[in-house]
């Protein structure tokens, strides 16, 4: 018996891990999301998938800062994603909401920079995976 | 030629003027915006993507090679970019460049000297003379890295003096 090969590609994808939480991104960024998904699993044994509440505590917990003062993702982005935003220099930085602004988190290679830059710059660290995820689907959401 | 004579007569002058001026090595006004399309994305991100001519080549290495912390922000780039963006600036760092700027700025600094800051230069301080501390602090400023907010055309390369708004806020 021939099985159709549709068939079988919907099977895949709907047996892939996660499917479904990455809802919203392009393929390039589905296959990060994914990827950052089977990492979190490895990495906590308690993981059960992204959750945008805990990105949205991520986003607005201010860290103290000794240059800055008290800092988080928030201060630069403001509380609207949806507006634009101001760096800690000046520059306007346009909206980080993808409602907003449609080049938002389509870029997997633009997407790791800026996770990895402003997660070192807030937290003074790099965001682990779960982390990663969990902004993405607070942000993706906005 | 063709194309020449059916040119209005201002835009003839404005032509024949600026390849004038052109012609006397950039005035201090006329230095122009950075043009590399990585060091505008990558750096003017962040910060006016400041001209190349306003620090030496030393300076510009010392930047390059400090972006894991960079004045205490994480700006890393993968080894392409950084080495794209360096030629860039090094290309046209004040060593290499004749503009009136780079040659006050070079003259102003001691040979042993590596400003990571523009602001930090002896240049950049006596021609900010007149500008109180506070100024600088001030919400709209921030500090001496916000050309743009006095300098509106900072981004074109123009910091004529005449042009200068300090925001009272």
């Amino acid at each position: 018996m021939r099985i159709p090969s549709l068939f079988v590609a919907v099977c895949l994808v709907a047996a892939t891990p996660g499917f479904g939480l990455a809802a919203g991104f392009n393929p390039e960024m589905t296959k990060y999301v994914q990827g950052l998904e089977t990492q979190a699993k490895k990495q906590e044994s308690s993981f059960k998938g992204f959750d945008a509440a805990r990105g949205k505590k991520l986003f607005f917990d201010a860290q103290p800062n000794a240059k800055s003062g008290p800092l988080s993702c928030a201060t630069c982005h403001t509380s609207d994603l949806k507006k634009s935003g101001k760096t800690l220099v000046g520059k306007v930085i346009p909206p980080l909401a993808p409602s907003a602004n449609k080049s938002r988190l389509t870029n997997v290679k633009e997407t790791e920079k800026w996770l990895l830059r402003n997660f070192k710059q807030v937290y003074g660290r790099e965001g682990t995976a779960r982390e990663k995820g969990d902004v993405l689907m607070f942000i993706n959401a906005q | 030629m063709n194309s020449l004579s059916k040119m209005p007569i201002s835009a003839l002058f404005a032509v024949i003027f600026s390849s004038v001026v052109t012609a006397h090595g950039g005035g201090s006004e006329l230095m122009g915006g950075a043009t590399n399309s990585a060091y505008l994305k990558e750096c003017g991100a962040c910060h006016l993507a400041y001209q190349p001519q306003f620090l030496p080549k030393r300076s510009w290495e010392k930047v390059m090679n400090t972006l894991d912390s960079h004045f205490g922000d994480s700006a890393a780039l993968d080894d392409a970019l950084k080495s794209e963006i360096l030629g860039y600036l090094v290309k046209n760092s004040a060593d290499a460049s004749s503009s009136k700027i780079s040659r006050k700025m070079l003259a102003s600094l001691g040979t042993a000297e590596t400003p990571l800051k523009i602001s930090d230069t002896p240049y950049f301080k006596r021609k900010h003379r007149e500008v109180r501390a506070d100024v600088f602090k001030r919400k709209s400023i921030g500090s001496p890295a916000n050309c743009t907010a006095c300098h509106l055309s900072a981004d074109k390369g123009d910091y004529d003096e005449h042009k200068v708004k300090i925001p009272r806020k």
